[in-house]
């Protein structure tokens, strides 16, 4: 596997801190978040995990900057910004996906653009429109734009839905391997995938329990490494017991 | 498209004439009252090539009036799209403005600008401003955030791409909203014309409602209608070439 083709702006030392976050949706009553901390030191691949509806997207958000937290502070020190990306996000219907990507490739990352299009299994879709992709073909083409950007964190939020397994594990490791420097948080509702790939797992439990996040640490398992398939059991294990 | 406006407008029409002649019919009214299908056929054939000049006198004073309307309303519905004092400001005067009846104020234009050309354009134009900038506001300032949101994160989003992202999700609305705006035009015309002006159908309809001549008012109406269903059933027809030859890139 090669380095990014990313050059020295792009060697960062990430780190999330949240401190003390409330959160409340107007008109609801009860708060999705009250008090919560978490501090990721880290680089790697990270999982925010829980039942739907627990608060996983609100917190990518308030960790992005896309929404503001009611009260607390969260603190991102990295060099380049903390990009969110989701899975219902579409491109232009003017342009082709060739030529989309080709127009939001920054200078330089050609190579690792092409590199990414094959790896993704997206060679043969660059000439259509994103109307015509699957919904699988237009996560991967989603995730791809994004990864191709200056970021230090990326939060992808399901980004991976609707993608086959196999591709899936493959885009996957392509990333561990690719962007060992930076922080991803992965929104999913798999145990199994994020028990297996992540490095740390963010179990959110909502509100009501103490501590309201809780961090259990996932086999990060890469492509050239055997995989320990009790330890995963183990880490599944403490995944549904903290959800 | 346009086959299909003028069909419709004349299912309408004859729709509307069986009416009046089932009327006649029943009532037995006078052919002084509602004229007969012959009477009617016969001032058609005599008035014809007359109001055909006169619908397309008040037909260009209701483009130009559109089309000062249409770039109007884009200027400041671009403009105000944001959430900012301007864009609320903006907001507020177009739909307090448009709960007004505009052709109210028309005399008072006639009176200060005389019964000329200006008058019946800024009329047109008036009438189909206000909803038309209402619509494009609407379209403008809703963020396409599915689209929108990669360009804002990276730092991409100028003015220049929003507008276009939000034109061309919303081309279909935009389409409808310029064409019916044509209906809104060519009435805002017809109403000066009939107020006060010495041109156009809507002088023509005031002579003929004067004379108690229902047949030429009901030719008069004909023109109107197959004029503004030709030019509707082509606003449609640009939209969608528009749009196919911006999908094709």
């Amino acid at each position: 596997m090669k380095p990014p083709d990313q050059g020295e702006t792009n060697r960062s030392a990430p780190m999330i801190a949240c401190h003390n976050i409330t959160f409340r949706y107007p008109g609801s009553e009860t708060p999705l978040f009250e008090g919560l901390d978490l501090k990721i030191d880290t680089p790697g691949f990270h999982a925010l995990f829980g039942p739907s509806g627990v608060g996983k997207t609100t917190l990518a958000k308030i960790i992005s900057g896309d929404i503001t937290a009611s009260a607390g502070q969260v603190s991102i020190e990295t060099p380049l910004p903390c990009l969110y990306t989701f899975n219902r996000e579409r491109l232009p219907g003017w342009s082709s996906v060739g030529r989309h990507l080709a127009k939001t490739t920054p200078p330089g990352r050609e190579t690792l653009r092409d590199a990414l299009v094959d790896r993704f299994g997206l060679a043969t879709l660059m000439g259509l429109r994103f109307s015509q992709l699957s919904m699988g073909q237009c996560n991967r083409v989603n995730l791809l734009r994004y990864l191709l950007q200056d970021f230090s964190i990326l939060i992808m939020d399901e980004s991976l839905a609707n993608v086959d397994e196999p591709t899936r594990q493959d885009i996957l490791y392509q990333i561990k391997a690719r962007f060992p420097e930076r922080v991803f948080l992965y929104i999913s509702h798999n145990v199994v995938e994020v028990a297996r790939f992540c490095d740390r797992i963010i179990v959110c439990r909502g509100a009501h329990q103490k501590p309201q996040v809780q961090l259990i640490p996932g086999q990060d398992h890469r492509a050239d490494r055997p995989l320990d398939k009790n330890a995963m059991e183990r880490a599944m294990l403490e995944i549904m017991n903290a959800a | 498209m346009l086959h299909r406006r003028i069909t419709q407008f004349l299912l309408i029409y004859i729709l509307g004439l069986g009416l009046l002649f089932g009327l006649k019919g029943v009532l037995s009214l006078s052919d002084y009252v509602i004229p007969g299908p012959m009477g009617v056929w016969q001032t058609g054939k005599a008035e014809f090539l007359r109001y055909l000049k006169d619908v397309l006198n008040t037909f260009l004073v209701a483009v130009i009036g559109q089309l000062l309307s249409i770039l109007m309303a884009f200027t400041v519905g671009i403009l105000g799209r944001r959430a900012t004092w301007f864009g609320s400001f903006i907001k507020v005067a177009a739909y307090n403005v448009q709960a007004y009846p505009i052709v109210a104020i028309a005399p008072i234009l006639f009176i200060l600008l005389g019964d000329g050309f200006l008058t019946r354009l800024i009329i047109a134009a008036m009438i189909c401003y206000f909803p038309l900038l209402l619509s494009i506001i609407g379209i403008m300032s809703e963020p396409v955030s599915d689209i929108e949101h990669f360009y804002r994160v990276t730092g991409r989003l100028r003015w220049q791409l929003e507008v276009k992202i939000r034109a061309f999700e919303n081309l279909n609305k935009l389409t409808t909203v310029i064409a019916g705006s044509a209906t809104l035009a060519m009435a805002g015309t017809i109403v000066s014309e009939f107020i006060a002006a010495n041109a156009g159908i809507g002088y023509s309809i005031r002579i003929a409602l004067y004379q108690s001549d229902l047949s030429k008012i009901l030719v008069a109406l004909f023109l109107i209608g197959i004029t503004l269903s030709i030019y509707q059933g082509m606003l449609e027809l640009i939209g969608a070439g528009v749009k196919k030859a911006w999908a094709a890139g």
